[in-house]
């Protein structure tokens, strides 16, 4: 029997376009090297996985109103803390006096709150499947507790409309490991149907190869696939209760991502229910149009037309120190990875 | 609109934005041919020998952790600067700042600590100075320590003498210190019982290893920045490459576990009694021969070798046996860790 990575290096067929969605994935694909012991037709491609990168500018916008118009506290992921807005990033804002925290938890922010009932704090809710529970929890018990001064500024996202918009991007997916356990792997399934192929890939060296080596071979049937590689922590039905939380305290509606636009029912708002607690809602914040820097083609990395050293700005006028793009920003964004790995 | 430039806590991380501000800023200013890009100033006075001189200030949060306290680190730090130059440490100042209704049985515990440090490093204190700031002026208590040492006679250590070919060591497992404090802020819900920070001094160390050996190009305390760091500040100023094998790292299980949930690299963690040299490959075995009978570095190990190649570079050898770049510092990474 030959073992994975056999499997991947002796591969002599089309070209395989695998695209995987998830930082985390991006960032461990650098780290292990796994592209240099890749034939040349199979290509991975780093696609919109990372929650900061999706991020519009817009968003920014929004948060920095309510710090420096509003005189809010901002409780927010690291991450975000960088991205840069249409004008400014949440940490110039810090710097320049703005009250900004990073938080791990959502329930932080509401402590916070708890513990400052003067104040307004809101938590900037961004990302996917893995951290909306934690939003939704917070929101829950502030309902609960009657804590009157915390609000959420929303922009969640969840997946499954976007491998459909971005269907002809890639040959398969590597569907990311953390976001299943939540979501379980039903999705998949129905994905399939509708012609997207794809495997749950977990993190270490061998369960990437492994993912890696399925594709290919069932790449070779031509007929949509998916298979489940991460089983020692994702199942069928996902995380039960977490999935009844999200759908007790939050709704589908139609989210706009960085690069890709306006995608209908991808992302996640409070339900009427939880208004109260909805930043836009409460603060009456304006529409912010939020434009991207000039030049910047994170939108065209995250949907995989090009690699990101291919980009203009990249690692000259856009470096992670100074991002220009949200790529650039996190750890796990595709732009920052390629940079920080020497990949140009 | 003039955006007006500030200082932000990256610049205070230990990587790029650090050395620019510096450079930018301090170096600018403060220009002259003793000032050092080392861990201490190696001068000569008009007596036998040259001395070493640094100072160092500790803001670290929480300033009490598993394995010490913000007493310890303060000796620790400017202790084991000295001894990177190779000197024998002899006096050190220290300044407070300390906040209004800080607990005076708490500044007893960290001015013992701070004795029992010193102690052990046959270092005396001779200078001190003490400001009280009003609340809120200063988060709860402050210290900076200036050192002065004696060079040994053998010892010619710099970052800008590592050689091609070399052996690059570790003198223990990485980012103790940093995963130590991140656990310690409580922000994360993560307990991790058996990790607690390498805070030590280590002339003790670095004594045994001269007496060993003269051949040493390089040491370096890997601290703020974490070992990942301090391999970049020496293939720069050394204008080599340096090839690690991620396998020969040592990392205690109880990091690993808690880098893995994070995202960390216990590269870029803190370490706060842990040396990197740069030594020719003959002398490299008994470096980590004597480096494993002292009390601080029984982990000790080989982790690369300095190349031509890739000057400024650090390239590693993965798990897989291919290759890639070790990203480089910068950002902000753990604010306050020292």
């Amino acid at each position: 029997m030959k073992t994975a990575r056999e499997i991947i290096e002796s591969y002599k067929g089309r070209p395989l376009r695998i695209m995987e969605v998830c930082g985390t994935h991006t960032h461990e694909i650098f780290r292990l090297g796994i592209r240099k012991i890749l034939p040349p037709d199979i290509i991975l491609i780093s696609g919109p996985g990372c929650p900061v990168c999706v991020t519009p500018a817009g968003y920014i916008d929004e948060a920095l109103f309510l710090a420096l118009e509003k005189k809010a506290c901002i409780c927010t992921f690291g991450d975000l803390i960088r991205v840069p807005g249409t004008e400014k990033s949440l940490a110039k804002a810090r710097a320049e006096g703005a009250e900004i925290k990073t938080v791990y938890s959502p329930l932080d922010a509401l402590e916070i709150a708890e513990k400052n009932p003067d104040k307004e704090i809101v938590f900037l809710a961004v990302g996917f499947e893995t951290t909306v529970p934690g939003a939704c929890l917070a929101v829950k018990k502030a309902a609960e507790t009657g804590v009157k001064n915390f609000s959420i500024l929303g922009s969640n996202k969840t997946m499954p409309r976007a491998y459909e918009a971005l269907k002809g991007s890639a040959d398969a997916f590597l569907f990311p490991g953390h976001v299943s356990v939540i979501s379980g792997t039903g999705i998949y399934e129905e994905l399939c149907k509708a012609g997207v192929s794809g495997i749950v890939c977990g993190f270490t060296a061998d369960e990437v190869l492994t993912a890696v080596a399925t594709i290919v071979e069932l790449s070779q049937k031509n007929e949509p696939f998916f298979r489940n590689c991460y089983t020692r922590v994702v199942t069928s039905e996902g995380n039960k209760a977490a999935v009844r939380l999200i759908n007790e305290v939050m709704e589908e509606c139609d989210a706009k991502w960085r690069g890709l636009g306006v995608i209908p029912s991808s992302g996640l708002q409070l339900k009427e229910k939880y208004a109260f607690y909805d930043a836009r809602k409460r603060f009456s914040i304006p529409e912010m149009k939020g434009e991207g820097a000039k030049g910047c083609q994170c939108g065209r990395v995250l949907k995989g037309e090009i690699k990101p050293c291919e980009c203009p700005l990249f690692g000259k006028a856009c470096t992670p120190l100074n991002p220009v793009g949200a790529c650039m920003v996190s750890n796990e964004g595709a732009c920052s990875a390629y940079y920080q790995y020497g990949e140009n | 609109m003039m955006k007006e430039n500030v200082v932000t806590l990256a610049h205070g991380a230990g990587g790029k934005q650090t050395n620019e501000l510096i450079d930018q800023v301090f170096k600018r200013h403060f220009s002259n041919p003793d000032l050092t890009a080392d861990d201490a100033a190696v001068l000569t006075l008009s007596g036998k020998g040259k001395i070493a001189f640094t100072t160092d200030g500790f803001i670290v949060s929480p300033y009490e952790f598993p394995g010490g306290n913000i007493g310890k680190l303060s000796i620790c730090g400017t202790v084991n600067d000295l001894a990177c130059m190779g000197a024998r440490p002899k006096y050190l100042s220290c300044a407070f700042v300390i906040e209004e209704g800080f607990s005076m049985e708490k500044l007893e515990e960290i001015a013992s600590a701070m004795e029992k440090t010193a102690a052990e490093a046959g270092v005396k204190i001779v200078a001190g100075d003490t400001k009280v700031a009003g609340k809120g002026q200063v988060d709860k208590i402050f210290i900076t320590t200036t050192g002065i040492g004696e060079i040994l006679e053998n010892a010619a250590t710099s970052g800008f003498n590592a050689k091609e070919g070399d052996a690059v060591i570790v003198s223990g497992d990485v980012g103790r210190h940093g995963c130590t404090i991140l656990l310690a802020r409580d922000e994360f819900g993560i307990e991790a019982e058996d990790v607690t920070s390498d805070c030590a001094p280590l002339w003790g160390t670095v004594e045994k290893l001269f007496e060993a050996t003269d051949k040493i190009h390089v040491i370096r305390d890997a601290t703020r920045g974490g070992v990942g760091t301090v391999l970049y500040e020496i293939a720069g100023q050394s204008n080599v490459g340096i090839r690690l094998n991620s396998k020969d790292v040592p990392v205690a299980d109880g990091v690993k576990g808690v880098c893995g949930m994070l995202g960390l690299e216990p590269l870029y963690l803190a370490c706060e009694g842990r040396l990197v040299i740069f030594a020719p490959q003959e002398s490299a075995e008994k470096i980590v021969e004597t480096l494993r009978q002292c009390p601080y570095s029984q982990n000790a190990a080989i982790i690369g070798t300095v190349t031509k190649e890739n000057a400024g570079k650090v390239i590693m050898t993965t798990e897989i046996g291919s290759e890639t770049l070790l990203p480089q510092p910068g950002g902000e990474l753990l604010p306050r860790i020292c």
